[in-house]
């Protein structure tokens, strides 16, 4: 019985993120938003979906930025602990602070909340890349967070001057 | 009078802004939303009523020659601009804005303009590296380094914070530096307008042609 309903709970929590990803640009393609392990309780849940991502084309393969918005709709916060991509060496997370752009280890997703990556914010460093991704490309990026499974997402690539109020 | 604000404004923004390759603080209350307030209101220029002196710059090319900027850019349409290559966000955009705008002026006007991108941390950007750099952006681009007490005072001078790259207890990197562009006019030399990092390539697209001639965009 309480098997069950926490069955149904991920498979409902799954649909929810599928659904929110069909109408993303971004395509999150996997990751339930649950998988806390802590059994029956749906209320208490993360449900994390993604969206606006890019990456604009970078002068070279050494670095490029990346911008995407997390929106958790679940009624539990959950934290981005790391991105990795096949296609760089390394990605980190940075914020800007009082002025100063300093690399965090982790960025807090409130519940019913928004994680926001944007250009002159946030952001998503990339070092090392195999190739300098051009535009018309996608770069696959896998965010891990603290509770909730695994996403990963097809970012992408823009033009450099590429401004996401206008879209172009 | 209302124009006698902006100015106010940009200046102070100007002198205690210290913002970030990565950004600017969501701080209502912060001097950087007084820009970002003008730049909103349609105009991303911000022309200053007291222009700032061509800082008395003196460093390298990317082709390891003595640059002297007030020499090398007398009588030239300037734009300068701090940053380094390996920041990932605002400087690339920037760079990148005026490069596409800069397409868009007749051939004369494009060789005329001086873009000039002083490097903010010299120990990384050698000669070659900017000069690799900002051949990927636009080849016309001039790269400047040398000493970094030599490149934060003429920083300093226009009114951008500059600082190195330093680590901080977790052993990360912060790096700080201004996103500010400033324009110098071919006629005077002084520089007169500026621009935040919320300027659009639309935005230079449409301010190069007046910024050419030294006139007010």
């Amino acid at each position: 019985m309480r098997r069950r309903s926490a069955i149904m709970t991920t498979a409902t929590a799954l649909a929810g993120a599928l659904a929110l990803a069909g109408c993303s640009d971004s395509g999150a393609k996997s990751g339930s938003g649950s998988g806390s392990g802590s059994g029956s309780r749906s209320a208490a849940k993360a449900e994390l979906s993604v969206s606006g991502s890019y990456i604009p084309q970078p002068v070279s393969a050494d670095m490029a930025a990346g911008f995407l918005t997390i929106t958790n709709k679940g009624g539990a916060k959950d934290e981005l602990t790391s991105v990795s991509s096949a296609a760089a060496g390394q990605v980190t997370m940075h914020s800007t602070t009082g002025g100063a752009m300093r690399e965090q280890i982790s960025f807090a997703i409130p519940a019913h909340g928004q994680l926001v990556f944007k250009s002159g914010g946030n952001h998503l460093m990339f070092e090392k890349l195999k190739r300098k991704p051009k535009q018309g490309q996608t770069v696959t990026v896998k965010l891990t967070f603290a509770t909730s499974g695994p996403l990963t997402v097809e970012m992408p690539v823009e033009s450099a001057t590429y401004n996401p109020s206008t879209g172009h | 009078m209302r124009k006698k604000t902006f100015a106010a404004a940009a200046l102070l923004a100007a002198a205690t802004l210290t913002l970030s390759a990565c950004g600017n603080g969501k701080d209502d209350k912060s001097p950087v939303s007084v820009v970002s307030e003008e730049s909103g209101s349609g105009k991303a220029a911000t022309v200053l009523d007291q222009p700032f002196d061509k800082p008395d710059l003196v460093l390298t090319d990317t082709h390891g020659k003595k640059y002297d900027l007030r020499k090398e850019t007398q009588g030239h349409p300037t734009l300068v601009y701090f940053g380094y290559t390996h920041c990932p966000d605002i400087c690339p955009t920037t760079m990148s804005n005026i490069a596409v705008a800069k397409k868009a002026l007749p051939k004369a006007e494009q060789d005329n303009l001086k873009v000039v991108f002083v490097t903010t941390d010299p120990g990384r950007d050698t000669p070659a590296e900017l000069g690799k750099w900002l051949k990927g952006i636009d080849p016309q681009f001039i790269g400047l380094t040398g000493n970094f007490a030599t490149i934060q005072a003429g920083a300093r001078s226009l009114g951008i914070s500059v600082e190195p790259t330093s680590k901080d207890k977790n052993g990360k990197l912060v790096s700080v530096h201004g996103t500010q562009v400033i324009a110098f006019s071919p006629k005077t030399n002084g520089g007169y307008v500026l621009y935040g990092e919320q300027a659009t390539v639309d935005d230079y697209t449409k301010d190069l042609p007046k910024l050419v001639q030294g006139a007010n965009p």
